[in-house]
């Protein structure tokens, strides 16, 4: 019979099956938080478009917007962003600088300053309204 | 002790489809090595069972296959490195023809590696004595001379996983070991067929190349100094 090699496996089977180390997980995240924010830049484009409908329209978008439930989910667009520029940073330092050779070092620099941006603006955004339900309820 | 091997076999001539065949073992103790239970079960078991060794010592790079979900070579990964409590899995190096159950078609990555010129071009005459170098010059290259074409960098990059024709981690490494070489005058040549979509701008710093490579070597630093030379060289 002739000699007839088994082609590969499709790359997402391949990338599902590898052993992921921290480098795969970080670029993992960067693709997902890339995604996310491309994704969310057409959000906010669409969400503009009510200024074509006048003043109004637009003022009551905005109201929308400032219901908790857009603040939560502002607050993890902002998990999306603090992630993307400050492994973007990273990749920076990797490619330009010696990077490559304390990765992941970085990382943990990002992963820990990441958390902290992520928690400080938490506690911008939602220290008063926390303050004013435990206010209302005394 | 007893430890289980769960191998990925494929016989073109009978299969359709790869599947996997559980071993048991004996092993000696945590030092043993990987490729030593392969040889168990191929001498002792099943005849048929078929992957490549040569020097069985890290130095020929044949015996590189996915070992636990990981590249590896087989010479050396001892016991002690996966975890042998449950079936160590073992597959053929993953997003390459496989010819034979852990024996893969590497013609790809030869090809890809030959296109990036692997060896010396200085046309200039020969001196009377050696074409000098001088010490501090050739340890810019001892990383990256030390690379045996075991093929686990290339096959373990995602970018080579979804684009067939990205060059590879091996490939750009060598371009590095002649590009920096002070001997060779054949940089630009090399620096063209790298300065591509598909050549170094393809690494996404994944490092995946640099947890596989049974040398150590840092594959992801050579190609980042191999992108800094192509952004110098447009300046």
């Amino acid at each position: 019979m002739a000699y007839q090699p088994k082609p590969p496996e499709g790359w997402v089977k391949t990338n599902l099956k590898y052993t992921k180390e921290r480098g795969s997980v970080a670029w993992i995240l960067h693709r997902i938080t890339g995604l996310g924010l491309t994704a969310y830049i057409y959000v906010h484009i669409y969400a503009l478009t009510s200024l074509t409908q006048g003043p109004k329209a637009f003022d009551d978008e905005m109201k929308l917007f400032q219901t908790p439930v857009f603040h939560v989910l502002e607050w993890l667009l902002f998990s999306l962003v603090v992630y993307h520029a400050l492994n973007g940073m990273r990749i920076v330092i990797v490619d330009w600088a010696n990077g490559a050779r304390y990765h992941k070092k970085l990382l943990a620099v990002v992963y820990g300053l990441g958390v902290v941006l992520f928690i400080g603006m938490g506690i911008l955004m939602f220290r008063e309204p926390i303050a004013n339900m435990f206010a209302s309820l005394r | 002790m007893k430890v289980t091997l769960r191998i990925q076999r494929y016989n073109p001539e009978r299969d359709s489809e790869p599947y996997y065949q559980e071993f048991i073992v004996e092993a000696g103790d945590e030092k043993e090595r990987i490729l030593d239970l392969l040889l168990q079960v191929k001498w002792k078991y099943d005849g048929t069972l078929t992957f490549r060794r040569s020097c069985a010592h890290g130095v020929c790079g044949s015996d590189g296959m996915r070992i636990n979900g990981k590249n590896r070579l087989a010479c050396s990964t001892l016991l002690r490195d996966v975890n042998y409590k449950k079936p160590i899995v073992i597959e053929p190096l993953p997003s390459i023809p496989i010819v034979k159950d852990l024996i893969v078609d590497m013609s790809d990555f030869y090809k890809k590696y030959e296109a990036v010129k692997p060896y010396l071009i200085n046309n200039s005459p020969p001196p009377e004595h050696e074409r000098y170098q001088s010490n501090e010059d050739a340890e810019k290259l001892f990383e990256s001379a030390k690379c045996i074409l075991c093929g686990c960098c290339t096959t373990s990059c995602p970018s080579s996983w979804s684009d067939e024709n990205y060059i590879g981690p091996a490939a750009l490494l060598k371009a590095y070991r002649f590009v920096f070489d002070t001997r060779d005058e054949a940089a630009d040549e090399r620096l063209d067929v790298v300065d591509t979509p598909d050549g170094a701008w393809r690494c996404h710093t994944i490092f995946n190349c640099v947890e596989a490579c049974p040398k150590e070597i840092n594959i992801t630093w050579h190609i980042s100094k191999l992108k800094k030379r192509l952004a110098e060289r447009e300046m």
